[in-house]
């Protein structure tokens, strides 16, 4: 896990590649890799890769970065974990291929110079990495399955520049600082920036499951290599053959196998690797399966909020009973109001893009570092794999309910004008009621409708109109939306599961798990955000046969979870951190300048959105 | 002269007739590849290639593609599978108003012959025909009242204080159009009309004499697609003046062919003036080769053939 950039000056009018613009974007990286750093620059001057290291697989410097091959004519930079490269490795070798280091890097370079291409499909884990071919001379990028690592380029025609982060990429200076308006509807729209968008027009998020090449001509429209959609809809075609159908009795057995292989697979390091642990299902069922897998010695970070303390919105005492459960070495870390005004502005620095959320990361972040963490298991993407969130169940009735009014022309829209001129929050009701027809036909709409933080006709509350007309005509939300249901899965739980893991999980979830982590020099993995696990799980979640749900994750457990946590019903993580954000802002834009965010009824995250946007 | 393997047809003065004209042509004969030249034609362009299942290539140039127009132009440039623009900031004015993938647009620079681009200054140049005591600023660009941008206006402003420093300066202006008088009236309201010389338009062939009896280049435009004035001027040994706010960044190599200054700043313009004026080495500019066209023949072939390959049907 480390920052990562670089600069290729592929037009033949491009001036070459200024190195002080190398390490500026560099070393603005440098809590993403306090261990080492590295810099790299062709002979020509043309191309140069810069990186920051936070060491985690091989811990000698034989495995800094950029690493070249042993030839000097592949040179990577790369962010992020191989968790099968041991396995690959023997492959390798096996094939006749020589190895200078114990790393996960050398087998990004060797892998590519037998697969070019190709090699993504062999990969397990979560990366962002780009690698120089000197001999085509063309850059090759790529970014894992879920695009749990970030990359961000910026191509302005003559010269293009690649990083993990956009503030880095504005921090070398050459990158134009024009906004996106694209970025910034979606941003309000979903509370966070949709891919492949930013907040700046020139910057662009390489796509989860995709690569890119870049050769003298220019960059290639990026190339998907994996959807979720598609793991669900291939899913789905293969067991349309009886014999394929898993049975029900063997369910149990055959997820906690494949879910003990992925916490086997993200426990690979050469340091200790400990957990975030809650009262949930998913932290607590993954902490059970970190000792299934064989690890002995586990370090759990329970975040604890002053305020709570006591009352029933703790999760310490069942994560403590948890941790006793599993005879961990538990820490609980408690916030306080002090603590969280103090390092509002240390996180709105940290911050990459906007977004509404990231806050307790951030905190149980910093306290896995304060305890010697250098890397983390976090529970991140249960609701998604195994259906946990309401959106399972609401979309798919919504769906149905609302396809018919949907379908009559102008309906949607009428009742949506007629509706929001009664200014139904007045009234308890959410502003989104009034687009229920206009939207709820289709998963997409009904998805906006669910997740949407503002609605499009808000925009201009917080923008400029010119600017939410511009920022929704370039985005096309429901188009956005849509394109991750591509090949479209047939069951609702795959749909809705698509929709959740390649939006919210994406943009939202993971973007803040990683800057929010990174920022303390921590690497969070994140064992049931897994490309194989969801192949390996899916004919069970779309199939029906077994309901879903957390429960299929608590039943695979060996040893099982303790009844106050399965019994406890579903709450979300709870903070008091709105209410902090009630008593002020620090030094952002206060949401009181805005009417519609200053009436009593409105909902925090909206004032929230609007005063991280100042920053 | 028509290079081989090239038929030109015969122009059409009507549009109607020149519309038809083309459409017929796309009834009649089969096509690889569409290339449209300009955006006001990339509708029809768009149309002819629609029909034909044929790929579109479309180029763009400067102030015509920078804002949004007419729909017909969004959905031609939205259908486009390759646009080449003259400059990175055509590009990135284009992606500021379509939603064209970024990574369709590419860049086309214009190019100057390989005899020009090679071009050494003389070290004894010695500006013929030119007397160093008198000082001579050259600006070479139509003078129309729809191209005010490219800055005339701003020199003639800036000549008092450039006499005040480098007395007996004069202001060339090379180049015809209907917005002489104005710029002729803004030259005796200054005061400044003994300094300016209004040449009129001169042939492509006479050009080098002037470059040669002047010290330097400038137009400080703010609506230059590209400027390929500048490296000719530059190629010919003069310095170059120009603005960083268009696709002149681009024709100065970001500073290494020539001065970028911020056009709307007097007194850059006065400061980078009056540098060249009283620097009486013109320095050579070996980054000028970087716009020869064997470099930008090179790239034409290299997205051809790419462009071929990915829309092959």
């Amino acid at each position: 896990m480390c920052g990562i950039n670089g600069i290729f000056a592929y037009h033949y009018a491009a001036n070459p590649i200024d190195r002080n613009e190398l390490e500026q974007t560099r070393d603005y990286m440098a809590a993403r890799g306090p261990d080492g750093a590295g810099v790299w620059i062709a002979d020509d001057g043309r191309v140069g890769f810069g990186h920051r290291r936070l060491s985690i697989i091989d811990l000698s410097g034989a495995a800094g970065q950029p690493m070249m091959s042993e030839d000097g004519s592949l040179v990577v930079t790369f962010n992020g974990e191989i968790y099968n490269y041991r396995e690959l490795r023997n492959q390798l070798e096996a094939r006749g291929r020589i190895f200078r280091t114990q790393s996960d890097t050398e087998i990004l370079l060797q892998l590519y110079a037998e697969k070019g291409a190709d090699m993504l499909g062999d990969l397990k884990g979560m990366f962002a990495f780009v690698i120089w071919d000197a001999k085509r001379k063309k850059l090759f990028l790529a970014r894992d399955p879920y695009g749990i690592k970030p990359l961000y380029y910026a191509n302005d025609g003559w010269t293009i520049r690649f990083a993990s982060q956009v503030k880095a990429l504005l921090a070398g200076g050459g990158v134009s600082r024009e906004p996106e308006p694209a970025g910034w509807a979606g941003y309000y729209l979903l509370g966070s920036v949709p891919e492949p968008f930013t907040t700046y027009l020139q910057i662009r998020s390489l796509p989860a499951g995709h690569s890119m090449i870049v050769t003298e001509l220019g960059p290639t429209v990026p190339k998907k290599y994996f959807s979720v959609a598609q793991t669900y809809a291939e899913t789905e075609s293969r067991l349309a053959k009886p014999s394929l159908i898993p049975t029900s009795k063997t369910t149990n057995e055959s997820l906690g196998d494949a879910l003990r292989q992925s916490v086997r697979r993200h426990l690979v390091a050469d340091v200790p690797v400990g957990a975030f642990l809650s009262a949930g299902i998913d932290s607590t069922a993954l902490v059970g399966l970190m000792r299934e897998a064989g690890q002995a010695d586990i370090q759990t970070v329970t975040l604890s909020f002053g305020e709570f303390v006591g009352g029933v919105d703790d999760e310490a005492p069942i994560a403590n009973a948890v941790a006793r459960h599993y005879q961990t070495h538990h820490t609980t870390r408690v916030v306080c109001e002090k603590e969280f005004r103090h390092d509002l502005p240390l996180i709105m620095d940290a911050m990459d893009q906007p977004t509404i959320d990231g806050l307790n990361t951030w905190f149980v972040s910093k306290a896995a570092r304060e305890i010697g963490l250098k890397v983390a298991i976090s529970g991140l993407g249960g609701d998604e794999l195994f259906g946990g969130y309401p959106s399972f169940t609401s979309l798919p009735r919504w769906v149905n309910w609302l396809k018919a009014p949907a379908s009559v022309p102008f309906l949607g829209k009428a009742t949506r004008r007629a509706l929001s001129s009664m200014d139904l929050p007045k009234f308890g009701i959410n502003s989104k009621f009034s687009a229920a027809i206009e939207f709820g036909g289709s998963y997409a709409g009904a998805y906006l409708l669910r997740r949407g933080l503002f609605m499009p006709w808000e925009l201009g509350q917080v923008m400029s109109h010119d600017m939410a007309r511009d920022g929704l005509s370039r985005l096309a939300p429901l188009e956005l939306i849509d394109a991750e249901l591509h090949p479209r899965p047939r069951s609702s739980f795959a749909k809705v599961a698509a929709l959740e893991s390649s939006l919210y999980m994406r943009n939202q979830l993971l973007r803040d798990t990683d800057w929010a982590s990174m920022a303390h020099g921590l690497e969070v993995r994140v064992p049931l955000v897994d490309s194989q696990l969801l192949a390996d799980i899916a004919p069970w979640t779309v199939l029906g046969s077994a309901k879903p749900g957390k429960a299929l994750l608590a039943n695979c457990l060996k040893h099982p979870l303790p009844k106050a946590v399965t019994s406890r019903a579903k709450t979300g993580f709870k903070t008091p951190i709105s209410r902090w954000l009630q008593n002020g802002v620090g030094r952002l834009r206060p949401y009181s300048d805005v009417p519609q965010l200053a009436a009593p009824h409105c909902a925090w995250s909206r004032r929230w959105a609007y005063s991280v946007a100042s920053v | 002269m028509t290079p081989e393997k090239i038929t030109q047809l015969q122009p059409r003065s009507d549009r109607a007739l020149w519309i038809s004209h083309s459409l017929a042509l796309a009834m009649r004969r089969s096509f690889d590849v569409i290339f449209c030249g300009h955006l006001n034609t990339a509708p029809l362009a768009c149309a002819i290639a629609h029909a034909q299942r044929k790929p579109l290539w479309l180029q763009v140039h400067g102030i015509e593609a920078w804002d949004e127009t007419r729909i017909t132009h969004r959905r031609s440039v939205a259908a486009s599978h390759l646009i080449t623009s003259v400059s990175r900031y055509t590009r990135k004015r284009l992606l500021g108003w379509s939603t064209i993938h970024p990574e369709r647009v590419h860049v086309l620079p214009n190019a100057i012959p390989e005899s020009v681009s090679s071009l050494r200054i003389p070290s004894t140049r010695l500006r013929q025909g030119a007397n160093n005591d008198k000082k001579a600023i050259l600006t070479v660009g139509r003078l129309n009242t729809a191209e005010r941008y490219k800055g005339h206006d701003r020199i003639i402003a800036a000549m008092p204080k450039v006499l005040s420093k480098v007395p007996g300066t004069t202001y060339r202006i090379i180049g015809e159009g209907d917005d002489r008088a104005r710029l002729m009236t803004l030259a005796q309201n200054i005061g400044v009309h003994e300094s300016i010389e209004f040449v009129g338009h001169v042939p492509q062939h006479e050009l080098q004499n002037h470059y040669a009896r002047a010290h330097v280049f400038a137009m400080p435009s703010t609506g230059e697609g590209f400027g390929i004035v500048f490296l000719e001027a530059a190629a010919a040994g003069l310095p170059v003046i120009g603005g960083n706010l268009d696709g002149s960044v681009d024709a100065l190599a970001e500073g290494r062919i020539g001065r970028l200054i911020n056009p709307n700043n007097q007194g850059d313009l006065v400061a980078a003036l009056v540098d060249a004026l009283t620097d009486m080495q013109p320095k050579p500019s070996p980054d000028l080769n970087r716009f020869a066209f064997a470099n930008f023949a090179r790239h034409v072939d290299g997205l051809l053939l790419k462009f071929s390959t990915n829309t092959a049907r």
